[in-house]
């Protein structure tokens, strides 16, 4: 049957964009944005058609593409797609797209090379979510490191080389023991059926002993868990987020991480079932310290950035608390916390940036009474603040609820103490929004009819300019510019998706069951 | 036994006889006019190799037919070193391109420049069709006594000189002790012959029983011999010397022939000759690539000169390929050992020579070698420094990189050998490995040039460096056919 290799075409159109960008070496400014808005553009169409046409009744791959590429080491070129990586694609585009618009202004040098590494970036991500061979889907996966650390060490911050290299050798470090897992998957099941494959679909029908399963578990979990990253793989993350621009943190924070929830999904717990299960515990563990850390960090921290990084840290553990529970509930949580992480941190980020534009400082402490000013950004944030923290009837409440839900019912204790950290996640982010939008600005005279100030003056107490500690050479918020046109259009589209999303699960959830059910009946060995 | 004289199959010798006519035409030019030959040499050296690697297509090569009685054969294993070699050899004439316009000193010829450079091509060709001890040897000779002038071609640098005679006299010495190893192997079997060799000795020896020390004190004697041919640790105190000395255009290529002679000097005679007593050597072959990959990842971590970080690299990587050549269970079809470092040398002849390139590229703009040089490349030239990141990122291993695909295979060749051991290492060694590759990268793109830069064309280096650097980009992708070639070799070392 002739069909549109739909996968494909999404895959590479930001690459064929890359291509157009590096030969036609004196092209405008202009011209470079634009071609790059196409080429994202028209992947997310082509993604969004996808995800049309896809059929949730199905639990099966679907879209998908077979050429043979090397057969006598089992490799073959395979794309397909399921519910967990169908929403993925779709995230991946949409986020790139709006990297895209989001880079429009901050990045104004090397342009050229920016939006190339972008795309290229665009490319390997996609390519990870639809590969169905493990070593295309290692070759993606690596592929994914390289534009990210340059984006990061060359368009970021001050400190960003140290952050590039350090992102770059930890997830190298943790992918590459992955490799030696494959091959001993491949020579394995080769042992066991005379079949050389590294078809994942086919590797999953293997019966491996427990020693095996053991120990290759542990070297594909190494590499998701650091891409997570799980607590105690994560200090990579907060540097890498403070120092990449803007559109660098969104691609990071909305899909790379994914892709290590995604890996868990896809390949250890199909193919490694018996291994999951002893190693379920460990990990739930784990995320619950991630839950609790992450949360307890992002409370201390001074700098805006770093706050939504640490906040990251604590919502990917729900994911991996989730997937570990193992239960239905917790694996559709952990599908939803992803996806809705994906947009509300990217939206986070896009907000933070957008402060970045006016002020060339994260520092909470030189901000305050933004709302004034900035009254449609104060909503936005506002929105996304309440969203992250987990208000009912947002994204985030949906999965983080499922995903405690499946934690509480495998394990009690890690149920309850996961509930117990979102009062940390609103003490957080409600205090960033007051910092941000609500208090005294920085310099800013205090008001004559605030009645603190009155009862300061009558007991003697000088009274105090807003802010504090912030760096007197920072622009004063008061006169910010609220979000340009361009701006809002990175937001709004976040915006609609979290409400979505949150008042109207069941798409989504349609989409992603069935695909779920089968990982868990394969690991829990139940039949359908 | 009446003398009997036959004549050779001269077919069969079309491919190494075209580099020999080259190398004589250079020679004869140079001979007559100076002048002429600085014009005619470079195009020469060339199409001789080009011609020499077409003519490759014109044997067949499945028959594994010898001449000179049984000591020159042209079976697949000759074929396939034959054709890194000339690649190789290519490849470094590019390279060389831009010095031996202007870097040579007066009083020598570009046209011997060239003509020892092809002289090392022919010995390799030779050493991977040899298919006895004296044949070998001579090619073994041949390709690294003419690297030796090379070496010190820079004769007024005091680095180049060391690095040559550190290297000549190491190479001597090592060359001295293979000797001695084949006279005891010659005494125990008498022959010199590689398979009558192996057939030999799979009467002697019952596997899984102590070797008789004899036989013993020949391997260990070959395997020293030989190691120092490769460069491996702890026979590689040459290496960094010879690397960082010598001109650069001679370090990219004695970073690879010469190492594509030395492994199919070690294939031919511990795979093909000594292919009985595979269950010692296969084990001490593999304590030496964990200690050279070892070291030489290590080590290069501490390097500031990118010859000498390269030089020991290369001794990483000739750790990799003899952890390949580890792999070795059977030698039947399916075992894949000998195969995966051939792919393995055929891809580093790309990215290792490209790499040397762009350091060439870079001298002859008046930057030295160090990291400090290369800094803020990307800004200054941002397709030179794509080039060489291209290098690195593939000497590290990186998918969808050439030397990705090399690594693959080796590390597939010892996990169905179940030598995860060794697979582990190697990909931990890789990641060590990324510190000083990267270091490279971040140097080029995250940092502010400095030194003086002089804008000079160097259009024949320049197309040098875009072929390496596309087909260390794309040529993985497709190498199923390489792959399957290279696969072919059981048929001709059991």
């Amino acid at each position: 049957m002739e069909r549109l290799p739909i996968l494909s075409l999404i895959t590479y159109s930001p690459l064929v964009g890359a291509v157009v960008l590096f030969l036609w070496g004196n092209a405008s400014t202009r011209a470079v944005r634009w071609i790059a808005l196409i080429a994202s553009g028209v992947s997310f169409a082509l993604s969004v058609a996808m995800l049309l046409a896809f059929d949730p009744s199905q639990a099966g791959m679907q879209f998908t593409e077979t050429f043979e590429w090397l057969p006598e080491l089992g490799i073959a070129y395979r794309l397909g797609v399921d519910g967990i990586s169908a929403p993925l694609v779709g995230l991946t585009t949409l986020l790139t797209l709006i990297a895209v618009i989001a880079s429009w202004d901050p990045i104004r040098h090397r342009v050229r090379e920016y939006y190339i590494t972008l795309l290229l970036l665009a490319t390997g991500m996609l390519g990870v979510f639809v590969s169905l061979d493990l070593f295309l889907f290692y070759v993606f996966w690596e592929i994914v490191l390289i534009p990210m650390a340059l984006i990061i060490g060359v368009w970021g911050s001050a400190n960003r080389v140290y952050a590039a290299v350090k992102f770059f050798l930890y997830t190298l470090a943790g992918s590459l023991l992955m490799l030696v897992g494959i091959v001993a998957l491949y020579q394995e099941y080769f042992q066991q059926t005379g079949i050389r494959t590294l078809d994942v679909l086919e590797l999953a029908q293997g019966n491996y002993s427990p020693t095996f399963q053991f120990w290759t578990f542990l070297a594909f979990f190494l590499a998701f868990a650091i891409k997570v990253p799980m607590w105690p793989f994560h200090t990579w993350l907060p540097d890498a987020h403070v120092e990449a621009p803007t559109a660098g943190s969104v691609i990071l924070a909305g899909v790379l991480l994914k892709m290590g929830g995604y890996g868990f999904l896809r390949f250890n717990l199909p193919l490694f079932p018996e291994a999951t299960q002893r190693w379920a515990p460990a990990i739930v563990v784990l995320s619950v310290i991630a839950i609790l850390y992450g949360a307890l960090m992002a409370l201390v921290q001074r700098d805006f950035k770093k706050l939504v990084a640490y906040s990251s840290v604590s919502h990917m553990g729900f994911v991996t608390l989730g997937i570990f529970a193992l239960n239905q509930q917790g694996l559709s949580g952990a599908m939803v916390v992803m996806l809705s992480h994906g947009f509300v941190t990217s939206a986070l980020f896009l907000l933070v940036g957008v402060l970045y534009e006016r002020a060339h400082t994260r520092e909470l402490a030189a901000f305050g009474g933004l709302a004034r000013n900035m009254p449609i950004f104060a909503a936005f944030f506002g929105f996304f603040a309440l969203a992250s923290l987990g208000l009912p009837g947002l994204s985030g409440f949906v999965g983080e609820f499922l995903a405690l839900l499946g934690g509480f019912q495998s394990y009690r204790w890690a149920g309850v103490l996961g509930t117990a950290v979102v009062i940390l996640a609103a003490w957080y982010m409600l205090r960033v929004y007051q910092r941000v939008a609500l208090v005294r600005a920085p310099g800013e005279p205090p008001d004559p009819d605030d009645p603190e100030l009155r009862m300061a003056i009558t007991e003697g107490v000088p009274p105090v300019a807003g802010g504090g500690d912030a760096d007197q050479h920072t622009p004063d918020p008061r006169t910010f510019p609220d979000v340009t046109w361009r701006e809002a259009l990175t937001l709004a589209p976040l915006a609609l998706l979290t409400l979505w999303v949150g008042v109207y699960p069941l798409p989504v959830l349609d989409v992603i069951e069935l695909s779920l059910r089968a990982i868990l009946a394969a690991v829990t060995g139940e039949r359908m | 036994m009446p003398l009997r004289l036959v004549a050779p199959e001269w077919s069969l010798l079309v491919p190494p006889l075209i580099v020999l006519g080259t190398i004589v035409l250079l020679l004869a030019i140079d001979a007559v006019s100076e002048r002429a030959a600085r014009q005619t040499a470079l195009p020469l050296a060339l199409v001789g190799q080009l011609l020499a690697l077409a003519s490759l297509a014109t044997i067949d090569w499945g028959e594994g037919t010898t001449t000179f009685g049984v000591s020159y054969r042209a079976d697949w294993f000759a074929l396939v070193v034959s054709l890194i070699a000339l690649v190789a050899g290519i490849l470094s004439v590019l390279v060389s391109a831009g010095y031996t316009e202007s870097g040579l000193e007066p009083g020598v010829g570009l046209a011997e420049y060239l003509a020892l450079l092809l002289f090392s091509v022919l010995g390799t060709m030779v050493v991977g069709a040899a298919g006895d001890f004296i044949v070998l040897l001579l090619g073994l000779e041949m390709s690294a006594v003419a690297v030796y002038a090379l070496t010190a071609f820079a004769r007024r640098r005091l680095t180049s000189v060391e690095g040559a005679l550190k290297y000549f006299l190491l190479g001597a010495f090592a060359s001295a002790i293979l000797i001695y190893g084949m006279a005891w192997v010659y005494g125990l079997t008498g022959s010199i012959v590689l398979s009558d060799i192996a057939h030999t000795l799979r009467t002697v020896v019952t596997p899984g029983q102590p070797l008789d020390p004899a036989l013993l004190l020949a391997l260990l004697l070959l395997a020293v011999g030989l190691g120092f041919k490769i460069a491996a640790v702890p026979f590689h105190m040459w290496t960094p010397d010879a690397y960082q000395g010598a001109p650069t255009p001679v370090s990219a290529y004695m970073s690879v022939v010469p190492k594509v002679a030395g492994f199919a000097a070690v294939a031919r005679v511990l795979v093909q000759g000594l292919q009985p007593l595979s269950e010692q050597w296969a084990g001490l072959l593999g304590i030496l690539a964990l200690i050279t990959m070892v070291y030489g990842n290590v080590v290069a971590i501490a390097q500031r000169d990118l010859k000498r970080m390269l030089g020991y690299s290369a001794i990483g990587h000739t750790g990799y390929m003899l952890a390949g050549l580890a792999a070795f269970t059977t030698g039947l079809a399916g075992d894949r050992s000998v195969g995966s470092v051939l792919f393995y040398l055929f891809a580093y002849a790309f990215m290792n020579i490209g790499a040397f390139g762009v350091i060439a590229w870079l001298q002859e703009r008046g930057l030295g070698t160090t990291l400090d040089d290369v800094a803020g490349l990307a800004g200054r030239a941002p397709l030179a420094a794509l080039t060489m990141a291209i290098f690195m990122l593939s000497l590290m291993g990186m998918p969808p990189l050439l030397g990705f695909y090399a690594k693959y295979y080796v590390i597939l060749a010892l996990i169905e050998a179940g030598q995860l051991w060794l697979a582990v290492a190697i990909v931990v060694m890789s990641a060590v490995s990324a510190f000083f590759y990267l270091r490279v990268v971040t140097q080029m793109y995250f940092q502010e040039p400095g030194g003086t830069w002089r804008p000079v064309r160097t259009p024949l280096l320049g197309l040098g460096l875009a072929v390496m650097a596309v087909a260390t980009l794309a040529l993985g992708l497709v190498s199923g056919p390489i792959l399957e070639l290279a696969q072919r070799w059981p048929a001709a070392l059991t």
